[in-house]
């Protein structure tokens, strides 16, 4: 077990209510829940893995895969979906070779969708790690994504 | 017992009494009335997912779930009102908007049982037979009563791909409706974890984490969700198109010592299909892989054995059975006693043990009656006797409050003994696991220790002397094992009852010996119980029946005083004339002869050709009785005739022994053995309790053993490859032998990452 997963393990106690306060801060540790995690948990708690998996794909708060080092952000809000969010989308798991919630191979992208930015004006809006991209085009999100590294 | 006051409750009109804490459903069911649901389980909590059992209550706001609602005194009930019926059936509509309603709403559907006489339908013949569930469906039967007949809603259709990729049985996840029983059977009756809910809402589906076969995903493959679901999402591989069985026959499993009972399903003269018994109190219907899913492929093989036959130059040629008879009883005759062999199975019934055991002595002669399972254990022989003879009742580890388990794992077998474990591990007994690799207890044990075999006798050897001076006085540990020692004594001192658990790769390790000895004095000196988990099926049969050299029947049966087991000492580097294998399919552990009769219902697994083939029948082909572990006499019934010319052992004996000496041997049936071991071995058939032994002088054990072949700590045959009558599961069973391989290559990516 690597020795993160067992400083958090260690705060908490070996009862099966402490799972959820444990997901949560693996995936606050590690940024997702891995299979690994899921297997020291499981050993601690003494619940199934599958329970575990089950419990914690209930809540959209956990991931199962890596992020990337920038994570991209579509926006698929009522504006945004209107205005061609659907079609960014498409473009980026096509360009990425990446379905939505997954991670490039090389960990570079993580493309995942959100309802709503809550700056429908700009629609439609692409967010990279902290940067909002306005009124973005195929052709301009192209351009921007080369400057992450 | 205090009485429990009856409730007066109205139900429907009716003014009934009924039993106290228990929920309206319950109370309606046992009345007689019946209400809807497809989500409860008898056995489980409520759990109120379906909504189909809503009734209306005097005084309750709207329409509670009958299964979640306790009853109460004066409560007036209605279960079938206008109103319940058309929410429950649109209900009903909402549970089959997700599952292909071809079979429950169409115009051909009263005629179609009797006849199938459309053309419109796929499959004139076959009827339309997409859903291994068809006229056993739970969902069908409930539509039926509900008496909903058209649906207003599109059926929308998953578009799943099914899953066949695992042994045993396929699912169809098209087909669910998500009542979540398999799930709660699984986590709260099996205490296993395989399946759970993954995702929520529509998205929702039943499976393994991270998309796991259930193989790697630690299934056991017990079948329990098969038996629960109530539409054919889970369907068994081996029994899903044959429909409903004609009968079921209720029997015993001979596949290990545990004795589960088992719901034999015959339809057309054929074992189809296996269901556990929940009303029996040894295993409370918790049966495992080979109890539920082994039995149909291994006795309607194709390999199995159907006509005598004997060995030619150019191959092996029919014969009737007065041929073989005579062809045996020429060889047995005139052969000096010590030149013959007669090997029996321990998974032979006390009938048929009996009888061989008469036959070797009064008719051959001889003692040599002996079985595999006694060079397994070569002169560690009298030390394991000695414990499987006071081994504990499988009920003790309900009262536990401390189980160490050394080399057991019950994924696939041992099952109502592996789930007893983990309950009292649940419950808050201190549960230890001492094994080479990850075990299926770990899960819930407080601590589970993993260390080579070789190692296991020396810490429960640390673990023994740090117990018996009570943490006084000085006891040599090995440093990395002090503080686990110290902490684990402490409540395994503290505890009641304690009970040690050996399983099978215990028995099979170098260090057997020594873990022997250390368990008796676990026994004998601090109170623990003991319990072994081994491979032979009906040993304590076998010791009973005297089917055990120098032991007469009954001789092991507690009579007051202890017995010596004197061995004669069987050298198998020297050759016979003669030898009789009865149910042995393996041939490493019998001596080079000139002839070899092969009395069994599967052919050899070995190079050596069998000189005479005597075909028998199988344990659902025969009636009898065999011993489990704890000394329980269980009853084996015939659910089929024989295959082919297949016949029991005893008529084998018999025969030859009619030809042979006529007169010593005239059983006309299974009764008459009975009686004969009635009169033989007293309070045998004795009833509920389980046959007492007479404990085992284990201090003499004499070196009885020579010529015996190379054993490398692990058994070549009954280990950890199960078996029935000398052949591996794995070779007759296709979903045995997955899980065979399975088990080979993670052990060797196991030791990799080591």
């Amino acid at each position: 077990m690597p020795e993160p997963i067992r400083t958090i393990l260690a705060k908490h106690s070996r009862e099966p209510d402490e799972l959820i306060p444990v997901l949560q801060d693996v995936q606050k540790e590690y940024g997702y829940i891995s299979a690994e995690s899921v297997r020291g948990i499981s050993k601690y708690l003494r619940i199934s893995e599958n329970t575990i998996y089950g419990v914690s794909s209930f809540y959209a708060q956990f991931r199962f895969t890596e992020p990337g080092r920038h994570s991209v952000k579509v926006c698929l809000g009522t504006a945004c979906h209107v205005r061609g969010g659907a079609t960014l989308l498409e473009m980026l798991e096509r360009g990425l070779g990446i379905h939505c919630g997954e991670t490039t191979e090389d960990k570079r992208f993580g493309l995942d969708r959100v309802a709503c930015l809550g700056c429908c004006a700009l629609s439609p809006v692409v967010q990279i790690d902290k940067e909002i991209y306005s009124r973005v085009t195929v052709n301009k999100l192209t351009e921007q994504l080369k400057e992450y590294e | 017992m205090t009485r429990e006051k009856k409730l007066k409750v109205t139900i429907d009109s009716r003014e009934l009494e009924v039993r106290p804490n228990t929920t309206i459903l319950q109370a309606a069911r046992e009345s007689d009335v019946y209400i809807p649901s497809l989500c409860t389980l008898e056995h489980l909590p409520s759990y109120g997912a379906c909504r189909l059992c809503i009734v209306e209550v005097d005084g309750l706001r709207g329409y509670p779930t009958s299964c979640t609602t306790p009853i109460e005194e004066g409560m007036v009930i209605r279960t079938d009102t206008t109103e319940l019926r058309s929410l429950r059936q649109e209900i009903l509509k909402l549970l089959l908007s997700e599952h292909p309603a071809s079979c429950l709403f169409c115009e051909e559907h009263d005629e179609c049982k009797e006849f199938q006489g459309t053309i419109r339908k796929v499959g004139v013949t076959t009827g339309c037979r997409y859903c291994p569930n068809d006229a056993r469906c739970e969902l069908q039967e409930i539509t039926e009563k509900v008496g909903l007949t058209e649906t207003s809603y599109p059926v929308y259709y998953r578009g799943f791909s099914v899953e066949k990729y695992d042994p045993f049985y396929d699912r169809d996840y098209n087909l669910c409706i998500l009542c979540g029983r398999c799930v709660r059977v699984c986590n709260s009756v099996r205490l296993n974890g395989t399946l759970s809910f993954k995702q929520r809402g529509k998205l929702t589906t039943i499976g393994p984490a991270f998309d796991r076969t259930h193989l790697e995903a630690g299934c056991e493959f017990c079948g329990a969700c098969v038996s629960v679901c109530p539409t054919g999402a889970l369907s068994a591989k081996v029994s899903k198109w044959y429909g409903k069985p004609d009968t079921q026959v209720t029997t015993t499993c001979v596949y290990c010592p545990v004795g589960c009972r088992l719901e034999l399903q015959v339809k057309n003269n054929e074992v189809i299909d296996v269901l556990p018994n929940y009303d029996s109190p040894i295993d409370r219907g918790l049966i495992c892989v080979k109890g539920r899913f082994a039995i149909p492929e291994y006795v309607l093989s194709p390999e199995r054995l159907g006509t005598p036959s004997r060995l030619t130059p150019v191959g092996y040629e029919v014969i009737s059975w007065d041929q073989a008879i005579d062809e045996a009883a020429k060889r047995l005759r005139g052969t000096k006693p010590e030149d013959k062999l007669v090997m029996v199975s321990p998974q032979l019934s006390n009938e048929d043990l009996f009888v061989a055991q008469q036959f070797t002595r009064e008719v051959l002669g001889s003692d040599a009656v002996i079985s595999s399972m006694m060079i397994d254990l070569g002169d560690d022989l009298v030390p394991f006797l000695e414990l499987v003879t006071s081994s504990s009742t499988f009920d003790t580890i309900e009262d536990a409050r401390g189980v160490l388990a050394v080399g057991f794992d019950s994924t696939y077998g041992y099952s109502p003994v592996g789930i007893r474990i983990k309950k009292a591990g649940r419950e808050g007994a201190l549960l230890v696991t001492l094994g080479a690799c990850d075990s299926n207890l770990d899960m819930l044990s407080e601590t589970a220790f993993q260390m080579e075999p070789p190692q296991w006798a020396e810490f429960l050897g640390s673990l023994v002397d740090y117990l018996a001076r009570g943490g006084k006085g000085k006891v040599k540990i090995r440093k990395e094992w002090t503080s686990d020692i110290e902490r684990i004594s402490r409540i395994f001192s503290d505890s009641s009852t304690n009970i040690l658990v050996i399983g099978q790769e215990a028995i099979f390790s170098s260090g057997r010996r020594e873990i022997f000895e250390k368990a008796r004095t676990l026994r004998d000196k601090l109170g623990w119980k003991i319990i072994v988990a081994h491979p032979y099926t009906n040993l304590l049969g076998m010791l009973a029946m005297g089917a055990f050299p120098g032991a007469k029947p009954g001789e092991f049966l507690k009579n007051g005083d202890a017995v010596t087991v004197d061995l004669p000492v069987i050298d198998l580097a020297k050759r016979k004339k003669v030898v009789y294998l009865i149910g042995e399919g393996r041939f490493d552990t019998i001596p080079d002869c000139d002839y070899l009769i092969y009395q069994n219902g599967l052919p050899p697994v070995a190079s050596r050709q069998p000189d005479l083939i005597l075909p028998a029948s199988l344990f659902t082909e025969s009636s009898g009785t065999t011993t489990n572990g704890e000394g329980r006499v269980l009853k084996i019934e015939k659910a089929t005739e024989p295959f082919m010319d297949a016949k029991p052992d005893w008529w084998i004996f018999n025969r030859i022994a009619e030809k042979l000496n006529k007169g010593k041997l005239k059983y006309k049936d299974v009764a008459a053995v009975q009686a004969a071991i009635k009169k033989q071995v007293k309070g045998f058939y004795g009833g509920r309790k389980p046959v007492e032994f007479a404990r085992i002088n284990a201090e003499r054990a004499t070196k009885w053993l020579r010529g015996a072949p190379k054993q490398e700590g692990q058994s070549s045959g009954a280990g950890n490859n199960p078996s029935y009558r000398g052949i591996p599961l794995a070779r007759v069973v296709a979903g045995m032998k997955a899980i065979d391989e399975w088990v080979n290559t993670s052990l060797l990516s196991d030791k990799e990452a080591q």
